[in-house]
């Protein structure tokens, strides 16, 4: 087992944005797997803590977002999901976090995003990245076999309710949820799959969702959730705001999102959520980094358009 | 290779390389290994080229064809037609193909949908007073003359499916927000950035077609082997329908004379991905082998505005190189959104809304990949 002392130098390079070996990240996933494993669907997390969204591969934002927010393990972090896929880093990026969960279990949790699935990140780069940088898909396979095991959502202090997606028709209490089987592929439907699909909506009660999976949900249903909880928000991310957070359904719930000019064109800003000690609560919004570079974002054009 | 240097080994991937899923990995490979009789040169084909490509009937995959004429004008638009209940699953082809270009795939969908696929005018057998104003007002006008023509003022619920030139067609059409009985819009592989980002080749790539060819057979083998159409059952049906015949030259050549049309082009993609995002209905954007999303649909889908669906394995004409999953994804969406033959059926969602068995309320949904 690699000691403290070859973590922190794995984590000092992975900051540096150089990705460990094939062998180094089966090892950190056999770790990282023997720690979530023992998590818990809610998992109960403590104050302070700050809240952050999507990622998906954006390396060097994730960077920003630790500049803003302060570094691991001096700022505890809870991320909400979608660290692959779309970004040009995905390996690093969901390298480096999980890596911090290792070293810091108690003060990093990392929670899983309709993106931690073998299915989406076939289609959407993660698979391909892995494939492109060690040449074979032993990595993607390690890292997506670790996602089946991590958690659904996080309660802090029994008050904010934290998840990628959002509710279901099907899970009235937050018991419901501790009584899911977590430790698979993420579902074409059912609970599992509304908790990291579905989205808040202006319209009251449950829609279809437009994505094609999960549901809308409407302020009656969060308002009741809430309650029927003894919850004072719902945290979530999965959505696109331009600010970087946005509340909604009269502050039932509040959107995080944490890639600033997602996919290197939408121009938005991305946010993180800080719920202090007395569990007070303050958004930091921040800009792409600086210094990053675009590698490449010409796609060829296609020789058609009839 | 076109990547910076800064970022080594960062190369975005060939757009058109297939990606192959790990449990694809073994039966991919297993062609490739050596074997004993790899010097043994590929036996001909049993078929003759001329049978290979042989054409095949639109009476094979629909149902009938007819006549729309147009009151009022001497305008007639050829439909096909497939099916008997469920939804009018309303196709637009292509520029330059035609509504056969939908022929595999109605004769899936006309198990739960009434498949209504038209040729535009200038294409196929559609005749009108002027064949090259390929506007897309003109062709909206058209689609919708056709619809209330058909269907008089109560027409049953519609799912609009467009591909490319098509695509865009269906968009305006839904964005005029015309039709009442509008129940969702399925555009296949076309997207305003990169539509628009090609049409500087356009002419180019136009002129590089084959022009002429001596029989159907030879139109048909062209566009497989050409890489167009990679289902040669499709390219049979719907390829003779984009020919026609010219007598001075005793050859066949190409039926909708694009080159003509370029001051259209720009019309039918400028504000495409907003007026998309516009369309009051449940949307599916299926796109083939890659993400082309532009910034606005890029927005539009991270905030869960419309499904997308990438296909992989297939060329632009999704429909008609993967024709079943195609069917299948129109279906499922038919399914999801709960489009009956008058619309969205408002019960199901009743029983949603009452908690009631939510299993026993859920029907096949797509698979996970589909989704997104």
């Amino acid at each position: 087992m690699p000691s403290h002392a070859d973590l922190d130098r794995q984590i000092e390079q992975l900051m540096e944005c150089k990705p460990l070996t094939e062998a180094e990240v089966k090892t950190l996933c056999d770790q990282a797997r023997a720690i979530l494993v023992e998590e818990w669907n809610v998992q109960p997390v403590k104050c302070p803590v700050t809240v952050c969204g999507d990622i998906h591969g954006q390396f060097y934002d994730l960077i920003e977002l630790f500049r803003i927010g302060g570094n691991a393990p001096d700022t505890n972090y809870l991320f909400m999901g979608d660290y692959v896929d779309r970004g040009y880093y995905s390996v690093e990026t969901v390298t480096l976090l999980v890596a911090l969960k290792v070293r810091y279990r108690d003060r990093i949790t990392i929670l899983r995003g309709n993106h931690e699935s073998r299915q989406i990140t076939q289609v959407y780069g993660f698979y391909d990245e892995c494939l492109r940088k060690y040449g074979n898909a032993n990595v993607w396979k390690y890292f997506t076999d670790l996602f089946d095991y991590l958690p659904l959502t996080a309660l802090i202090e029994s008050q904010v309710f934290c998840l990628h997606g959002g509710l279901s028709p099907s899970l009235d209490t937050l018991d419901n949820i501790r009584a899911l089987d977590r430790i698979q592929e993420v579902p074409h439907e059912g609970p599992m799959c509304d908790l990291l699909w579905s989205d808040p909506d202006d319209r009251c009660g449950w829609g279809i969702s437009p994505r094609g999976a999960g549901y809308t949900f409407g302020q009656d249903i969060a308002a009741q959730f809430n309650h029927t909880n003894g919850l004072t928000l719902i945290s979530r991310a999965h959505q696109l705001v331009m600010e970087g957070y946005n509340w909604c359904q009269e502050k039932n719930v509040v959107t995080v999102f944490s890639a600033p000019n997602y996919c290197y064109r939408c121009g938005n800003m991305a946010a993180i959520l800080e719920i202090g000690e007395n569990m007070e609560q303050n958004f930091l919004q921040f800009d792409p980094a600086p210094r990053q570079i675009e590698p490449d974002t010409t796609r060829k054009t296609p020789d058609y358009f009839l | 290779m076109d990547s910076t240097s800064a970022t080594p080994n960062l190369d975005s991937l060939p757009e058109e390389t297939p990606v192959e899923s790990p449990s694809d990995e073994v039966s991919d490979h297993v062609n490739e290994l050596p074997s004993a009789f790899a010097s043994v040169p590929p036996r001909p084909s049993i078929q003759a080229p001329s049978q290979k490509y042989a054409p095949l009937d639109w009476s094979d995959y629909f149902d009938r064809e007819d006549d729309v004429h147009i009151p009022g004008s001497n305008d007639v638009f050829h439909v096909y037609q497939a099916g008997t209940e469920g939804p009018v699953v309303f196709c637009l082809h292509g520029g330059g193909y035609s509504g056969l270009s939908f022929a595999l795939s109605a004769s899936i969908l006309k198990e739960k949908a009434r498949v209504v696929a038209m040729d535009f005018r200038g294409h196929g057998k559609s005749a009108t007073e002027n064949e090259l104003d390929l506007s897309v007002e003109t062709l909206c006008n058209d689609v919708v003359a056709v619809l209330k023509t058909m269907y008089g003022d109560s027409p049953p619920a519609i799912v609009l499916v467009g591909h490319s030139m098509g695509g865009s067609v269906a968009v305006h059409v839904a964005a005029r927000k015309v039709l009442p009985s509008l129940a969702g819009l399925i555009v296949v592989d076309v997207v305003e950035g990169t539509a628009m980002a090609s049409l500087v080749h356009m002419q180019k790539i136009l002129a590089n077609r084959m022009q002429h060819f001596p029989t159907v057979e030879k139109a048909i083998e062209w566009s497989v082997r050409g890489g167009s159409l990679r289902n040669i059952d499709s390219a049979r049906v719907s390829i003779p329908s984009t020919l026609a015949y010219d007598d001075s030259k005793k050859c066949y050549t190409h039926r909708a004379k694009l080159e003509e049309t370029e001051q259209y082009w720009r019309g039918w993609y400028e504000g495409l991905s907003e007026k998309f995002l516009s369309c009051p209905v449940p949307k599916l954007l299926l796109l083939a082998g890659t993400d082309r999303l532009d910034r606005t649909l890029t927005i539009g889908q991270m905030q869960g505005k419309f499904q997308m669906v990438v296909v992989r394995h297939t060329g632009h004409a999704i429909q008609e190189d993967v024709p079943d999953e195609f069917a299948s994804l129109i279906l499922n969406f038919i399914s999801r959104n709960r489009i009956g033959p008058r619309g969205i059926e408002v019960s199901v969602l009743k029983l949603l809304c009452t908690h009631f068995d939510y299993y026993a309320v859920m029907v096949a949904l797509l698979s996970l990949e589909n989704l997104v």
